[in-house]
């Protein structure tokens, strides 16, 4: 009598492929993660857009985001002219997590203080929506060198970065 | 009387070898073909290009333009400016725009003209500029009104960066 194995026919061979995409799923999860947390650096503004850019690309490493975010808006609605809409600050907020209040740079430069103390060669990348008045800014400018941070990287639209 | 047998069976004849012959030859069928399970491998890069889709909306099209800026409580506008400062002026026109005076050399329609003058006013023999009178060095004071926009602000920055100047200062709003 013939064995259960060669009465199927001789065996195929066939990767096993499901740990792989076990890895690789996860791998996807782990990197659209990191992504959000990123992003979640970058609050949503319209930048300034500059008449012939000299801005250079961010380095990696080394800096803390200052935002200095715009009130409220739906993206749609700045589409035509950025600049026409609300030019008052709604609040900062440093990296991802800490926000302030428009009243309160003294804690921005308390938090940028902390953070010199772990890195003294700390830059600061100064992002403020386009729309903004220069004496909504200007201040936050002030409580960043207030902390010692001499370096201050102003972000702007970069359409070479596209 | 013999006669010479000429052909494939006489040759398979005195071929000692033995060929194997497969069960589809024998039932003269073509070699099977090896098909390899693709389905797995598509979903894993359907799930690559969706992350890569995603991701590149996430791509950063932001630059930065570095600034010095003295640090101190505060204090920036406080320190007495050198004599030669090359001040640019920007005061609100309108709701949006902006009007530009360059110290002494009167209004200017644009940025890529205040970055023109500011080449022109630059003294430095190393790039062909003989006939200015400020050194790159030079403090080059920005000063905008309070309700002048950002974007004016950072584009005024810009052309000087663009003029080659290296000590670019923002004064209190005025």
């Amino acid at each position: 009598m013939p064995s259960q194995v060669h009465r199927r026919g001789p065996a195929t061979p066939e990767m096993n492929i499901t740990p792989l995409i076990d890895v690789v799923f996860l791998l996807i999860v782990f990197f659209m993660l990191v992504n959000t947390i990123k992003m979640q650096e970058a609050v949503e503004m319209f930048l300034p857009d500059l008449d012939d850019s000299q801005a250079r690309e961010l380095a990696s490493e080394g800096f803390v985001i200052v935002n200095v975010a715009p009130q409220r808006f739906q993206r749609t609605e700045r589409t035509d002219n950025p600049l026409r809409f609300d030019s008052t600050a709604r609040m900062v907020q440093i990296g991802s997590q800490q926000q302030f209040p428009m009243d309160d740079l003294s804690g921005v430069t308390a938090a940028l203080e902390r953070r010199m103390e772990r890195n003294p060669e700390l830059e600061v990348v100064l992002r403020a929506d386009s729309a903004l008045r220069y004496d909504e800014v200007q201040p936050v400018m002030d409580a960043v060198t207030a902390a010692g941070i001499s370096r201050v990287n102003l972000m702007a639209y970069d359409p070479t970065q596209e | 009387m013999s006669k010479a047998v000429a052909g494939p069976s006489a040759e398979a004849a005195e071929d000692p070898t033995v060929h194997h012959r497969t069960a589809r030859q024998r039932r003269g069928l073509a070699p099977a073909k090896m098909q390899p399970n693709l389905s797995s491998m598509i979903d894993i890069i359907f799930q690559l290009l969706i992350y890569f889709v995603v991701t590149a909306s996430f791509a950063i099209d932001e630059g930065v333009l570095t600034a010095t800026l003295p640090t101190g409580a505060g204090s920036a506008s406080d320190m007495e400016p050198p004599p030669e400062t090359l001040d640019i002026r920007l005061v609100s026109a309108g709701e949006i725009g902006v009007s530009i005076d360059l110290g002494g050399t009167g209004r200017l329609d644009s940025f890529t003209a205040l970055a023109s003058e500011l080449d022109g006013l630059q003294f430095d023999p190393g790039r062909g500029r003989h006939n200015g009178v400020y050194a790159p060095d030079d403090p080059v004071v920005i000063r905008p009104a309070g309700d002048v926009r950002w974007q004016h602000v950072v584009n005024a920055f810009n052309a000087a960066i663009k003029a080659r100047y290296t000590n670019v200062n923002f004064a209190q709003p005025e």
